[in-house]
């Protein structure tokens, strides 16, 4: 039996066939406020459940326990305010009205029901959910640009299938359960990153599927930092080294259309719960899960798990150290199992890979299998084409 | 949750079946619900007429229970901050889309909890053949 979901109930706020062609005729004249990347990302999540228990965007009392007490008011836990901002251009609305929600390129992605138009402190809101105001991290320069003014209320989301990124691997909660049960599988560990995989990470899962029925492979496809390696290439890292390397009836690989917020271990909570949504009972945790440059210790990621209660989390995360390729003891370890000194470890940091393949230098295979370093060195090689 | 009325109208029939439908099924999703019969007020002691029903149905509800009672003509009972009221006819809640589609409508308005289970029995077929699709399974 796979773990319920965060609050009891998977919510189901997408608008489906009928439902959706209904909705659109009738916001047709409804008053039109637009989705910034961020929100339309957190639209799609709390439609398909991902973000169960929501129901909508946060209002103030749900706002400010999440800021304050990292728990929604109605108790669950809850690390992060999902929220929308009112923009400059926005037309006036009134708490009651109907009103639709259109990305960037004007197509309505949804409905929201205002319930609340509320002032937020958005300094204050920086300091406890990121612990910093200082906009040199993308999540306080996200703040930094915003309002200050929210609005609170239930949604609906129209799913178009026909204009998302990666159609085949974009499964929602409801699939991703129904996959698993298909599968037998009762445990599935989940693992998350923004960037390639490379072996460090290939050893931290086949530990972790040691010990479950399945893998999930949930790379992050929402905004991400401009620096980040984009996330087409790192999908076609995911096939070529699943093709190579995993057993394919205990790994399954789909998109997470999260946005980023790099508020660290707020948002490894944050991670970590919405991955229970979807049906799976261990999260992976590496070091400055994530992070961004020198804003959270080494280990607050994994720690903050601490402060709660596991049967209250309902999902069981599996704290990682950095993995390496120890040359003396001929294979992939950490600080745990590896007793030999770090002049002997292969360990490349994201920043010195991205640098290699700047300069058309193919990564060691000690760091990455060589089918995926050849799907990166050509991206690499397309440069602003990518 | 906030109380909530759901008056059907009767029409020509008056088969009350369909109330203990209902509110099994609101039950089985974790709501509160008291479903008002026909001879419900009697045993209570009290006079069974449409007004003393809409009152005690108003009553009960306000304490954020799902009231379920029926009536041939409209409750008249005002939605508010603290109530809502739903009208319903007993033929909309025997055909089974219709009825779908009124339990989603509560749903969605925050009225009546979420089904238990996380895929209804009938999207699970969909879902599988999308999978297989996909090649996520194998045919």
């Amino acid at each position: 039996m796979l773990v319920p979901p965060h609050g009891g109930r998977l919510t189901h706020r997408q608008a489906m066939a009928e439902e959706a062609a209904e909705l659109l005729s009738r916001l047709e004249d409804s008053k039109a406020l637009t989705l910034n990347s961020r929100e339309r990302s957190d639209l799609e999540m709390i439609g398909n459940g991902a973000m169960s228990p929501l129901e909508g965007f946060m209002c103030r009392e749900d706002y400010e326990s999440v800021v304050e007490a990292m728990r929604l008011s109605s108790g669950p836990i809850w690390p992060l305010p999902v929220v929308f901002s009112v923009k400059n251009d926005d037309p006036r609305v009134q708490p009651g009205e109907s009103v639709a929600l259109k990305d960037e390129s004007g197509t309505i992605r949804g409905e929201m029901v205002v319930e609340e138009i509320f002032e937020a402190d958005l300094r204050h809101e920086a300091l406890e959910t990121l612990g910093t105001m200082d906009t040199s991290h993308p999540g306080a320069a996200y703040l930094n640009f915003l309002s200050g003014r929210y609005l609170g209320g239930k949604i609906r989301s129209i799913r178009w299938r026909d204009t998302e990124t990666f159609p085949d691997y974009r499964l929602d909660p409801r699939e991703t359960r129904v996959l698993f049960r298909a599968k037998g599988w009762n445990t599935v560990v989940a693992f998350q990153t923004r960037n390639p995989i490379h072996r460090a990470h290939e050893y931290i899962q086949k530990c972790a599927m040691e010990t479950v029925d399945g893998l999930l492979l949930h790379p992050l496809v929402g905004d991400t930092k401009n620096d980040d390696i984009p996330a087409d290439v790192r999908m076609r890292c995911y096939e070529i080294i699943l093709e190579h390397y995993y057993p394919p009836d205990r790994v399954a690989v789909s998109v997470f259309p999260a946005a980023m917020r790099y508020a660290g271990p707020r948002e490894a909570v944050f991670h970590a719960l919405l991955r229970k949504n979807y049906g799976c009972s261990h999260f992976i945790v590496g070091r400055d899960h994530a992070g961004v440059g020198n804003f959270y210790g080494t280990y607050d990621a994994q720690m903050i798990f601490d402060r709660f209660d596991r049967d209250e989390l309902g999902i069981v995360p599996m704290k990682f150290e950095h993995a390496f390729y120890c040359l003396k003891c001929g294979g992939m370890a950490t600080s745990k199992t590896c007793p030999h000194d770090s002049d002997k470890h292969v360990f490349l940091a994201g920043r010195k890979v991205r640098s290699m393949l700047a300069e058309g230098k193919t990564p060691p295979p000690e760091f990455t299998r060589p089918e995926v370093a050849e799907v990166l060195m050509r991206a690499a090689g397309k440069g602003d084409d990518r | 949750m906030k109380g909530l009325v759901i008056w059907i109208l009767r029409g020509s029939e008056s088969d009350e079946s369909v109330l203990d439908e209902l509110g099994k099924e609101i039950g089985d999703r974790g709501g509160r619900v008291e479903v008002f019969h026909s001879g419900t007020l009697k045993n209570l002691g009290m006079t069974d007429n449409h007004e003393a029903k809409v009152a005690a149905c108003a009553m009960v509800a306000s304490h954020g229970v799902v009231v379920i009672a029926s009536g041939n003509k409209s409750s008249g009972i005002p939605s508010g901050p603290e109530l809502a009221v739903r009208e319903v006819s007993m033929d909309d809640l025997r055909d089974e889309v219709r009825r779908a589609s009124f339990m989603r409508n509560l749903e969605l308005g925050g009225l009546v909890p979420p089904p238990r289970h996380d895929v209804h029995p009938d999207e699970e077929k969909k879902i599988l053949a999308r999978l297989k699709e996909l090649g996520y399974l194998e045919e």
